[in-house]
């Protein structure tokens, strides 16, 4: 896990967001337990409420559950529900393409040739 | 967020002549680490006095360990304590640190306290007496000693102070390993005038001001309740009625605003951060102190 002091975007959020990704990827299968919270505190060199935030906003999205005394595990992640959240970030990241593209001044017509020619570079 | 106690406190007070500390609450959580910050005399160190029982002539109660049990010498037995100076003798050797330590308390391993003499590299040779020691080996001797005990709450005055840069890190990873081996059940409380330096491993802060507690709580939740603003210089004059605390220049003003406060700046031209501990500390204690700026 790579964390960055100085991006302006909050530690805890930068550790749910990579542990979102490894558990929608599934790199984190379903049961396993995520580390404790003290322990990834001392690896990541953090304090031990920030990671507490980082699970605690994993929990709230549905994504892992506390079980007392015992940590947080890996919840069964419907495909469904998978593809709605894979979807939620392709619109994020489309959204910020938009708003950069307004800021830079072009045109709708600019922004779906340039986004029809990256697609093509890519397949 | 919601936590146990492994320290509370109800209306405790002990008065000075020209001081008084007064605190109606205290509430320290369990299995975190907390810092107490505040200026020079607002009373960090008597307030650290009294829940290590350094000093008993006060008012008021303090419960240890989930609101259970009163201080006694099983309850002291399970909190090691590193002061400001040292209080082990001058002419004790490492040695003789360690001989002592072992009759003074129950759960003392030597083996731990020399593996931590290596690991910190304190000079051990017989010749070199706790008087010839800098001021940096004389708190790592101390924290040697204390972490060479079986405890389950440190509580530890300036701990940072006589470090070397290399070694505070050091010290911030000791507390980490020490609330990771505990799970839970092990709390360090300490004080700091190195906010920066220890905002890494801060969990809950304590603000004390002239005697009393100004603000507390854990640190994510405290990064939430204050703002850090910067503004235009044309809108200094309507934000500094707003802001909680603010510096202005020619250039503009910076300060920070409580977060309930922050509709009302509403139509000015203003860039937000989220505050670190230092800044949040550095506002409570300006608009608490009676220091002029």
């Amino acid at each position: 896990m790579k964390l960055l002091q100085n991006s302006g975007i909050p530690i805890y959020q930068q550790i749910t967001d990579q542990l979102r990704a490894d558990i929608l990827a599934g790199r984190l299968k379903e049961g396993e337990y995520l580390p404790s919270i003290r322990s990834l505190a001392k690896d990541l060199k953090i304090s031990v409420i920030t990671t507490m935030k980082a699970y605690e906003q994993l929990e709230a999205e549905g994504l892992v559950t506390a079980a007392q005394g015992k940590g947080f595990y890996v919840n069964a992640q419907d495909s469904e529900m998978l593809r709605e959240q894979h979807l939620r970030r392709v619109e994020e990241a489309l959204l910020e393409a938009i708003h950069a593209a307004q800021v830079a001044g072009m045109t709708n017509a600019e922004l779906q040739e340039t986004l029809t020619a990256l697609l093509e570079c890519e397949v | 967020m919601e936590s146990k106690s492994v320290m509370k406190a109800v209306n405790l007070k002990k008065k000075f002549k020209g001081f008084e500390l007064s605190i109606p609450e205290l509430h320290i959580p369990k299995g975190y680490a907390t810092a107490l910050i505040g200026e020079n005399g607002a009373g960090k160190t008597t307030l650290l006095n009294l829940l290590t029982g350094i000093r008993l002539d006060y008012e008021g109660e303090i419960l240890y360990f989930d609101g259970q049990e009163k201080l006694s010498g099983s309850v002291q037995e399970r909190i090691g304590y590193t002061g400001p100076g040292s209080y082990f003798l001058p002419h004790w050797t490492v040695g003789q640190v360690e001989e002592i330590s072992e009759v003074l308390f129950d759960g003392f391993h030597r083996d731990r306290f020399q593996a931590v003499c290596e690991e910190l590299n304190i000079p051990t040779g017989v010749t070199k007496d706790v008087k010839k020691l800098s001021d940096g080996n004389r708190m790592k001797l101390m924290l040697a000693a204390v972490l060479a005990r079986d405890t389950d709450l440190l509580i530890l005055d300036e701990p940072a102070s006589p470090l070397d840069p290399l070694m505070r890190d050091k010290l911030c990873d000791i507390i980490r390993e020490y609330l990771e081996q505990g799970n839970g059940e092990r709390s360090v409380f300490f004080s700091t005038h190195n906010i920066a330096d220890m905002e890494n491993v801060t969990d809950y802060a304590v603000i004390m001001e002239n005697g009393t507690i100004v603000e507390q709580g854990f640190v994510e939740d405290l990064k939430e309740k204050y703002v850090s603003v910067k503004g235009e210089a044309a809108d200094a004059e309507r934000a500094e009625k707003i802001l909680y605390t603010m510096n202005r220049s020619a250039y503009g003003f910076e300060g920070i605003c409580l977060s309930e406060n922050m509709d009302k700046l509403a139509g000015m031209d203003i860039c937000v951060e989220t505050p670190t501990l230092f800044q949040i500390s550095v506002a409570v204690m300006k608009a608490n102190t009676s220091l002029k700026f």
